[in-house]
């Protein structure tokens, strides 16, 4: 696990040894510790906007002992999963545009608005609580139906957000985004008495069924 | 009581008194609580007239780093809440990175703010290399020739202002879309810039 203080250091280090200036979002346990809702996490995701900051990045860290390592051990064969580095017990997840079943859309760069900037060269922008929650939905694991828990109890959520979001995902070649976030929202509310609006799972299984009619046309 | 909610309750600008109403605990506790979040790095102290503490609690306090915004605040007598959070690591900005920073916002009041930082600014070179970065040379001299009017700036070199002055071709561009000045035309034409406030909007300066 790392701490707050320590993932500061971290990427301190990494970028003392960028070449170049390097844009990066966190995502996942990263993006909830930059916003007060995590102590601590075991993996650092982040997104890239292309392939040569993140071979940029890879190297930095690389440079200070960080290993590669088989993203099928923890992904298993998917889409899009990342490139790992692992050192001791902490772990960078590499991402460049696409999070598994997401696309990082550019309304999600948009609703980054919180950034943190390690001296000259790492600009690193916190996702968006309402993101995070959609991003959640990708891996069907405890601990991220809790972090969704946790994000809707500590950020005033606005549902709409999250909705429209899944909307553009289909739009941009995401067929199951919805009906997933559909099914993570009603695992939230059923299982983990999370306050989701049944309206609005009711709104995404409208949109999931006309998804489908479609089809059949 | 857990440290998050804690903060969750208590976040913001609170006094040992504010402390014990809102966590409804007796004085004792509320020093205790307010200790234990300052050992965790989550809270600032500033001793106010009276001898009063007064504590700002925050998650972001414990990020360390600096803010733009708070070196604004540090140096101007117009005061800004931070709209969002942009924190810096490994270095303290300059006065010249701020002022670039604040401009870019294109945030009203964050501009006017920042406009007590030509008090200080001094490396006109690194000033001109960033706003010529950024294109936003013209608006740095209409802003530098606006803060001459209302208080004693250093004076920018003739360096930076030829290099940055408008070529005869250069169209007007506004400082904030559909807003101009009605005092401060002159400083207008000369950079062919719309500036986004008239006098009163200085009067914090004054």
């Amino acid at each position: 696990m790392i701490s707050i203080e320590e993932q500061q250091t971290l990427l301190l280090n990494v970028s003392r040894r960028l070449k170049n200036k390097v844009i990066v979002y966190a995502v996942g346990g990263t993006a909830m510790m930059f916003s007060g809702l995590k102590e601590s996490t075991l993996d650092i995701d982040l997104v890239f906007e292309n392939e040569k900051d993140r071979e940029e990045f890879k190297k930095a860290a690389i440079e200070l002992g960080y290993r590669e390592m088989d993203a099928v051990k923890v992904y298993g064969i998917r889409n899009n999963a990342p490139e790992m580095l692992k050192l001791n017990d902490e772990r960078f997840d590499l991402f460049v545009n696409e999070v598994i079943d997401f696309v990082f859309s550019e309304n999600m760069k948009k609703r980054a608005v919180n950034m943190h900037q390690f001296e000259d060269k790492l600009l690193l922008k916190i996702a968006d609580p309402h993101d995070l929650i959609l991003m959640k939905c990708a891996t069907d694991r405890q601990k991220d139906a809790d972090d969704a828990r946790r994000i809707t109890e500590k950020t005033k959520i606005d549902w709409d957000v999250i909705v429209e979001e899944a909307e553009n995902q289909v739009k941009l070649g995401k067929e199951k985004a919805v009906f997933d976030l559909g099914c993570f929202l009603e695992k939230l509310r059923n299982e983990l008495k999370v306050n989701v609006p049944q309206e609005v799972i009711d709104r995404l299984f409208r949109i999931v069924k006309k998804q489908a009619e479609e089809k059949i046309r | 009581m857990k440290t998050e909610d804690l903060i969750e309750k208590l976040k913001g600008i609170q006094t040992v008194e504010s402390v014990k109403d809102s966590l409804k605990v007796s004085r004792n506790k509320a020093v205790y609580y307010i200790y234990r979040l300052r050992k965790q790095g989550y809270v600032k102290t500033k001793r106010v007239s009276g001898g009063k503490r007064v504590y700002s609690i925050s998650f972001e306090n414990r990020m360390k780093g600096t803010s733009y915004y708070e070196i604004i605040n540090e140096n101007s007598p117009v005061k800004i809440t931070t709209p969002s959070i942009y924190k810096i690591y490994g270095k303290k900005p300059t006065l010249e990175e701020t002022l670039v920073f604040a401009v870019k916002t294109g945030s009203l009041r964050t501009v006017l703010a920042a406009l007590a930082l030509f008090r200080k600014i001094s490396n006109w070179s690194r000033l001109y290399q960033l706003a010529k970065q950024n294109r936003i040379e013209r608006q740095i001299g209409a802003l530098y020739d606006l803060a001459r009017k209302i208080m004693k700036t250093r004076r920018m070199t003739e360096k930076f202002r030829s290099s940055a002055l408008p070529k005869k071709n250069y169209s007007f561009v506004y400082f904030i879309p559909g807003l101009k000045s009605r005092d401060f035309e002159e400083i207008e034409n000369t950079w062919k810039i719309y500036l986004p406030f008239n006098k009163k909007d200085l009067r914090d300066y004054l």
